[in-house]
């Protein structure tokens, strides 16, 4: 099927919380330590091969990579860092999912009251939501891909509901 | 549904995200020892409820989890402002 929803996930990443208060050398530190551009648009998340950095708040947001590089990106935010700033392994917090295809926006659409329309959700955005009576993060990629990050204790309930909401346009077996 | 500014995020999102925290800019006494039952129970428990323009916090719950500040009126549902905690509302 040519406009099949690929659904993929629940997958445990290296997620990591940073919170600091921006000042003028933040940047230039994670940038070293992850080798990701810190966003500093609100809703903006930016990625860099296997991965990501996403803003959650005027001071916090969310670093992922692949599974097993928690410790080494830790300690590398610790040693880059100066000042007031906390750095916490999350990675059992947090499951991913991740929706492709040309209508996996309608799979989105079911689920939750934000706006997907690519004229309002461009590639490079996230946004914190209600999703299927849970919360997500959702971040729009630049391959026209979806990820879903959702809390941990979510993701079966998640997962079960996408195959639902996607019924309409499956994956070909 | 309402759709509230929220300054954090920088974008009207959908109030579902939001959780309602009461009146704003309740102080609390600086020496509650000081205080007789009345007074304590007015700060406690007692809110202005007025029919109009209302100063209110709400959690940006779903979403930053952000407390802010928004200048709702009670009859109409209208918002007239949002505004970060700590920023000084302006005169209405
Ligand atoms: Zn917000």
């Amino acid at each position: 099927m040519p406009d099949a929803t690929t659904l993929r996930g629940p997958r445990r990443q290296a997620c990591l919380s940073l919170r600091a208060k921006p000042n003028p050398s933040l940047p230039a530190a994670v940038a070293t330590a992850l080798g990701v551009e810190l966003p500093t648009t609100p809703c903006t998340h930016h990625r860099a091969g296997e991965r990501g950095l996403y803003w959650l708040g005027p001071d916090e947001w969310l670093a992922t990579a692949p599974a097993g590089a928690e410790d080494a990106l830790q300690a590398a935010l610790r040693s880059a860092l100066t000042g007031h700033f906390a750095v916490t392994d999350v990675s059992g917090a947090w499951r991913s999912f991740n929706l492709a295809g040309p209508r996996a926006i309608e799979v989105l659409r079911k689920s939750s009251p934000c706006d997907f329309h690519p004229r309002a959700f461009a590639p490079g955005r996230c946004v914190q939501t209600v999703f299927a009576k849970a919360t997500a993060l959702i971040a729009g990629n630049a391959d026209g891909d979806f990820d879903v990050i959702t809390r941990t204790s979510y993701a079966d309930y998640l997962r079960r509901w996408l195959e639902v909401a996607a019924l309409e346009h499956p994956a070909s077996p | 549904m309402l759709e509230i500014h929220c300054p954090y995020c920088g974008e009207p999102r959908s109030e579902e995200e939001f959780s309602y925290a009461g009146e704003a800019h309740i102080r609390r006494p600086q020496d509650p020892a000081k205080l007789d039952d009345r007074a304590w129970g007015d700060y406690l428990h007692f809110r202005s409820n007025p029919r109009g323009a209302h100063r209110e916090l709400w959690f940006h719950a779903a979403g930053c989890r952000r407390y802010l500040n928004v200048l709702r009126d009670t009859a109409s549902y209208h918002i007239s402002q949002t505004h970060r905690v700590g920023e000084s509302p302006e005169d209405v």
